[in-house]
């Protein structure tokens, strides 16, 4: 039973509310840009994935298990590939419940 | 997605096949046979809620969240740490609000084969029973499946949300009207003074956390608070709206 190092549910503009903190999101792959991985966060933000640990395809959408860095980016521990048929809006209104009033289920 | 007539959480989630499995793990049922474990179901929920459940220390598994039984619960995560024996698998389920030890006892080859696809990093649905042991808090499976279309993973937070809200709100806004639920709330705001984590605080638990956890109107929460006070059940620490427990666990 550990609960010190919880991953929040984020999207795009949770993320810059977290900075620093381990944190999950799920991004749409649209390029790889050397060891980057730029994708959209499931309310349209862009989003750098640092460190993503194996190539995905485009239009993938990948779970990001990471550190919350500056400036739209994730420094990836554990990448996880989705697939292409992901309810990214359910996921993101689930984004906005888990750091709304219903936060204390989940850190 | 949850409309319709399906609004007691528990209706939701009854009729899990799981009644053998239980049988051999508790064997002395003759001490509470009373106990209908068939109409609760399994409950859905995190690990971080788990962490906060409130155990009493005089039952075997007696787990409450929400103020409903937490005895056989479904919890989704990533599988890290698995280690294989012979009797039993055992791995830690990540998922993403905290850490939760699983074990799963091996007897017959499906059980063995169901195991043996598990991998570290894989996404899994766990439905078990909630166990309590010298303070650690541990699952025993009854399955443990692969998630294979990630919406699961929405899906059961939302599940976990919805239940809470179900088993909070509703419940206690229904009967708020009727004689004797004043007691009710009375000893609701107590127990959540006397969980672990808010005697372990410095401060207690402001009156905000505590309207907020059990749902119910600040009046009313005042109303308890003033009269666990006067009887000296908490105190007032650091201000007038912290309050602690006056008993140490």
């Amino acid at each position: 039973m550990d609960t010190s190092s919880p991953a929040v549910f984020v999207n795009g503009e949770l993320l810059k509310v977290h900075q620093g903190r381990r944190v999950r999101a799920v991004v749409q792959v649209s390029r790889a840009d050397g060891p980057t991985m730029v994708g959209q966060s499931t309310d349209g933000h862009q989003l750098f994935v640092k460190g993503s640990p194996s190539l995905f395809p485009p239009s993938h959408f990948v779970e990001v298990i990471g550190i919350a860095d500056g400036g739209g980016s994730i420094r990836a521990e554990i990448c996880t590939d989705f697939g292409t048929s992901f309810d990214a809006q359910s996921y993101n209104q689930l984004c906005v419940l888990a750091n709304g009033e219903l936060k204390s289920l989940f850190i | 997605m949850y409309g319709g007539s399906q609004n007691d959480g528990n209706s939701l989630f009854s009729g899990g096949g799981f009644m053998p499995s239980q049988a051999t793990q508790t064997p002395d049922s003759g001490v509470s046979p009373a106990k209908s474990r068939g109409t609760q179901g399994v409950l859905p929920l995190t690990v971080k809620q788990i962490s906060e459940a409130f155990h009493s220390s005089d039952d075997k598994s007696g787990f409450v969240i929400d103020g409903v039984d937490a005895s056989n619960v479904r919890l989704l995560g990533m599988v890290t740490k698995k280690m294989e024996r012979v009797t039993d698998v055992s791995f830690t389920l990540d998922d993403g609000t905290g850490r939760i030890d699983v074990n799963r006892w091996v007897n017959e080859a499906a059980e063995t084969n169901e195991m043996a696809a598990i991998t570290n990093g894989m996404y899994v649905k766990v439905n078990g029973n909630l166990k309590g042991f010298q303070g650690k808090r541990h699952v025993v499976a009854f399955s443990v499946r692969p998630v294979t279309d990630f919406n699961d993973i929405t899906n059961h937070f939302l599940e976990c949300i919805h239940i809470h809200l179900c088993n909070t709100r509703l419940q206690y806004s229904a009967p708020s009207s009727m004689g004797g639920s004043e007691n009710d709330i009375y000893n609701l705001v107590l127990g959540v003074f006397q969980e672990p984590a808010s005697v372990a605080s410095e401060h207690g638990l402001h009156v905000d956390e505590v309207a907020r956890r059990l749902g119910i109107p600040m009046n009313k929460i005042k109303d308890a608070i003033n009269y666990h006070v006067d009887i000296g059940h908490i105190y007032s620490t650091i201000d007038d709206n912290h309050f602690k427990s006056a008993c140490n666990g």
